[in-house]
């Protein structure tokens, strides 16, 4: 390993989940301040490997969503007090992103209702800021090159999936996919987002579901801190069935065979004669075709029809866990 | 780090189709290319008299320097993109496309570098890759024109691999003999004749003959392509022909004649985006009725992890554990996009869908920020990649450029720096700011 690699993490912050995660219910509760805890020595530990390695903290926040920490942007930062028993750099990024935090979530206290967490503001800002240092170097000196070689972005959810942000996600996924960004994924709270899942799966990263959440720092460490060139000689953890099914624009039900407009590819679970998102109105010889094909669906499904079924077929629960 | 071949690379993602906008184009002329193609140079053509010389307009600065100035000229041609129009135009999103190269003898010309022919192959897999880049939905196919005849080189395909495989192997591409159009046309427009309707047929040409034997009469042809809606476009290598410019106009395709290799480049990467659906609503009558558009079935499948029990695929009879069960019939598929082999139900990934959305909903242009006076606090750093912003405007630039850099989302009211006004919009087709 001898390439520098740029890290940008992206923290969930939203209150209500974390104060949830920290509940006693849960088997293994994790507060916050301890979820804190293992992400600095985690960052610490990614800067330590190399001294060229570059580092960039967001913040998703209820309705907004900033850069707590950028390894860049990093002088007139704050006074922070000599102490002989740690490494200055560290103690100072330590210092930055717990005091960003602890402003933001100040200012959040005034607030009456909790919008849903700024996911993707976080996540375009931190392909915007991944183009950044990528273009510069590029553009300034060959030898600077290097310090911007295999971003990556890391995202740690406690949030559920937000249904009316699944296509602006989706296009940041193509973006990171693009530029050969990696996404990776730990789920620190709650249930499975599926959005999230095909992130990772997309651009070639892991999603990650927490087992023991109080090992949280193990499962950092061992799995999203050897950088993407690394990966191929180490097994880090990949999901392996994703949910490829779609959900319709009219109802947000799961749907496996669906109907699309083929001016916007909208979808919908029934045939409808216009589309509601572009307006066109489809031909009536169409809408009688697929009703009339429709009952016939289930009878195709249950008739052999002399072909021979792939024996895997039951593999796969139908989980419809897309909300 | 010269003003052509950035501009290529910034082709991706465009969302406006720039029509036959030469100016524009010419801004990704290569200037050191320029003496190739002398002998073709009379004044004589429309293309020619638009082609503006890119490197007259770069002024050194002060220290003699061309970084600025470069920068600057890349910054205009970028920013002339995103000016163009947004407004809301259907496009053409299942698309289906022939792509047609000239194999003839006339393509071991080495006024392009190496020969037309690598160079063909060579901007051939670029554009196959970027247009499913684009066109997630499309399906392309690869045919030839070499001896007389019209060769299928690749089967009409939604899998990228499948037709880059296609062209992979030179040695049974190496070109010889005459080209024949009509045979190949022909060829091309019958392995398009089962497509539904709401799918674009179309014909892109690569041709660097200047003759073509053809059995019959092409005009023929030419009037069967009209009747079924192929569009054709070509881009020719060597000169303009009458036949090849009349085939692409009756047609609603578009013509070009490559200056150098560049140029031939631009002119058939113009071609990636997705079509704007031609008006038909005044075919019609005026109602809102598309012919062209329909409701379609199309299934989502399931995907099975790589640990799965191995088991026959429909598509290639082999045992494999991955791969993708069909919702309707339970056949098992190894790739998709992809028609169902036994129920014949489309079926896509809605990552395949989705990909196409952000032609239906563009961000919308930022505005160029000129003079602080008006807001009370601006910001200092950029909203998306937090760059400060320069304080001290610069003097003389070009319209829709901003003097200090700083470009404001209308919806959300944020600046930008010019680096990511253009990555959003290119790119990320998302504003940071409004999160849509
Ligand atoms: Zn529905
Ligand atoms: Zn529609
Ligand atoms: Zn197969
Ligand atoms: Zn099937
Ligand atoms: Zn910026
Ligand atoms: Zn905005």
């Amino acid at each position: 390993m001898n390439n520098a690699s740029h890290l940008s993490l992206i923290l969930d912050l939203s209150p209500s989940q974390w104060h949830l995660s920290a509940a006693p219910s849960n088997t293994h509760p994790l507060p916050f301040k301890t979820f804190l805890s293992h992400v600095l020595t985690f960052l610490n530990s990614h800067i330590a490997q190399m001294h060229e390695n570059s580092l960039a903290v967001f913040g998703a926040l209820p309705g907004k969503s900033i850069m707590l920490y950028s390894s860049s942007d990093v002088s007139g930062g704050p006074e922070v007090p000599a102490d002989s028993n740690a490494y200055r750099p560290f103690k100072l990024m330590n210092s930055i992103v717990a005091r960003n935090i602890e402003a933001e979530l100040e200012l959040l206290e005034t607030m009456g209702d909790e919008p849903p967490v700024a996911l993707v503001g976080a996540l375009t800002k931190a392909l915007c800021y991944i183009n950044r240092i990528t273009h510069t170097t590029s553009g300034s000196s060959a030898e600077d090159s290097a310090v911007a070689a295999d971003p990556r972005i890391l995202i740690l959810s406690v949030s559920p999936d937000l249904s009316s942000s699944y296509i602006p996600i989706m296009n940041s996924i193509f973006s990171a996919q693009k530029n050969k960004i990696i996404i990776d994924v730990c789920k620190v709270y709650g249930a499975d987002t599926v959005f999230l899942q095909q992130a990772a799966h997309l651009t070639g990263g892991s999603y990650i579901d927490l087992e023991r959440r109080d090992a949280l720092l193990q499962y950092l460490v061992m799995s999203f801190l050897p950088p993407p060139t690394m990966r191929q000689f180490i097994a880090v953890p990949k999901q392996d069935k994703v949910d490829f099914r779609a959900a319709c624009f009219c109802h947000k039900n799961i749907v496996d065979i669906g109907f699309v407009c083929s001016v916007c590819l909208s979808i919908f679970c029934s045939p409808v004669p216009v589309c509601s998102t572009c307006r066109t109105k489809f031909p009536m010889k169409t809408l009688q075709r697929l009703n009339a094909s429709r009952p016939a669906v289930p009878s195709a499904n249950g008739s052999a029809n002399g072909t021979p079924r792939p024996p895997s077929k039951p593999a796969t629960p139908m989980s419809a866990s897309l909300r | 780090m010269d003003p052509g071949s950035d501009s290529d690379s910034l082709d991706e993602g465009v969302l406006t189709v720039r029509g036959r906008n030469k100016a524009a184009r010419a801004k990704g002329v290569d200037p050191h290319n320029d003496k190739g193609k002398a002998k073709a140079k009379e004044q004589a053509y429309a293309w020619e008299a638009n082609f503006t010389r890119s490197w007259d307009t770069v002024q050194e600065d002060e220290g003699g320097s061309l970084q600025g100035a470069v920068e600057e000229l890349m910054a205009r041609g970028r920013r002339r993109r995103l000016l163009a129009p947004a407004a809301a135009i259907r496009r053409t999103i299942i698309r289906h496309l022939i792509l047609l190269l000239d194999l003839s003898s006339a393509m071991m010309d080495r006024d392009m570098r190496p020969t037309r022919f690598d160079l063909t192959l060579e901007y051939a897999r670029e554009f196959i890759t970027e247009w499913f880049d684009q066109n997630p939905l499309g399906q392309v196919g690869v045919v030839g024109m070499r001896g007389g005849i019209g060769e299928r080189i690749g089967e009409m395909s939604g899998n990228p691999q499948d037709v880059l495989k296609s062209l992979s192997e030179r040695h049974k591409l190496e070109p010889a003999g005459e080209p024949s159009l009509q045979n190949a046309i022909e060829m091309a427009r019958s392995s398009m004749s089962h497509l539904p309707t709401h799918s674009s047929r179309e014909i892109l040409i690569v041709f660097g003959s200047l003759t073509t034997v053809d059995p019959g009469n092409i005009y023929d042809t030419l009037q069967s392509c009209i009747k079924e809606k192929i569009r054709i476009s070509l881009v020719a290598l060597a000169a303009e022909m009458k036949i090849c410019r009349e085939l692409c106009d009756k047609t609603g395709g578009q013509f070009g004649v490559a200056m150098n290799e560049g140029h031939f480049k631009d002119l058939i990467f113009e071609l990636i985006p997705p079509p704007a659906q031609r008006a038909v609503a005044r075919a019609t009558g005026g109602g809102t009725t598309n012919p062209a558009a329909d409701l379609m079935m199309m299934g989502f499948p399931t995907r099975l992890p790589d640990t799965a029990p191995p088991a026959l695929c429909v598509c290639h009879a082999e045992l494999r554990p991955a791969g993708f069960l069909c919702p309707r019939c339970g056949a098992k598929i190894c790739d998709v996009p992809t028609d169902c082999d036994v129920c014949g139900l489309m079926i896509v990934s809605s990552p395949h869908l989705a990909r196409s959305y952000h032609h239906l909903f563009p961000v919308k242009p930022y505005i160029p920020i000129s003079s602080l006076d008006g807001a009370p606090k601006p910001t200092k750093h950029c909203h998306a990649c937090s760059q400060p912003f320069r304080a001290q405007a610069t003097a003389s630039l070009a319209d829709g450029m901003s003097s200090l850099g700083r470009y404001r989302c209308p919806d959300c009211s944020n600046d930008f720096c010019t680096d990511c006004d253009v990555f959003v919009h290119d790119v990320v087709h998302c504003c940071p700011g409004c999160e849509k």
